[in-house]
């Protein structure tokens, strides 16, 4: 186990644009992850990610996105002070790397930053990570999700 | 401790563990039971001095425990600090293998919408 960064990879079967969309697309980005998340999804765009609702509106997490090459690769920064902009040493990286495999797409994920962020990164990844609770989150909002999904001719 | 002082020990922590030299020495310490800064330079690419310096590290953040033996100190590894380390960035992980399951089925449903409407 290489502490200080996570590494995973997922078998899709789906093609590279579509997975490409879904890990990019802040519309996306909000079905998988934070409850909204507002950012254009260019090199440099700078945005928000927001955890949790309610009055107070949630709690908003900086986000950056560093590169966007579709349908290849997409990476953001996010977790750096909001007044800063991102850069190594004050925020957690994120890289998807895409790669056809077999009609489908193999995704590789890595997150890094957590040995120069240090401990207090990780509790603050624990903290967002978790609002939701798998498949009882998950499947009531996937219906509804697909069901308006643009179909292309 | 105040809260303050043990967010520090937790970044220097994370920091101990984070340099591939001394988890490299942790592994070796995890292996061999025990081990000092003799035995360890002698199985890693680095000088007696240095690895003496990591153990000052990992034994800082309680990662090692050191006992007097002669002109040296033999180290042993505290596993229940190691385990709190782990387990913390474990728990990242996992967060992260929920996350690529629904981008996994969010992705498959978009193929199978299009795959379906091409067909009709």
């Amino acid at each position: 186990m290489e502490f200080g960064s996570i590494e995973r990879e997922i078998f899709v079967e789906a093609a590279p644009d579509i997975v490409f969309d879904v890990v990019s697309s802040p519309d996306h980005l909000k079905q998988w992850w934070p409850d909204d998340a507002r950012y254009e999804p260019t090199p440099g765009s700078a945005g928000e990610l927001v955890f949790g609702r309610g009055e107070d509106g949630g709690a908003a997490v900086p986000f950056t996105v560093v590169e966007a090459r579709p349908p290849r690769m997409f990476s953001f920064r996010w977790t750096h002070p909001a007044d800063e902009a991102a850069r190594e040493g004050n925020s957690l990286l994120v890289t998807f790397d895409l790669t056809p495999s077999g009609g489908g797409t193999l995704l590789r994920m890595t997150e890094t930053g957590f040995r120069e962020m240090g401990w207090g990164a990780a509790v603050l990844e624990q903290q967002f990570q978790e609002h939701v609770h798998g498949w009882d989150f998950f499947l009531p909002r996937l219906a509804p999700y697909v069901a308006t999904l643009e179909v292309s001719p | 401790m105040s809260a303050a002082v043990a967010e520090k020990v937790d970044d220097d922590l994370w920091s101990a563990i984070g340099d591939p030299t001394r988890r490299r020495m942790l592994d070796l310490l995890l292996v061999e039971g025990e081990g000092t800064a003799t035995t360890l330079g002698q199985q890693l690419p680095v000088t007696r001095q240095a690895v003496a310096k990591h153990l000052g590290v990992l034994d800082r953040v309680g990662l090692v425990r050191a006992t007097p033996v002669g002109r040296e100190r033999r180290y042993r590894v505290d596993d229940a600090q190691l385990a709190r380390a782990v387990a913390q960035l474990s728990s990242v992980g996992s967060a992260w293998d929920a996350r690529l399951q629904r981008i996994k089925r969010i992705a498959e449903a978009i193929q199978r919408t299009q795959q379906d409407s091409q067909q009709h």
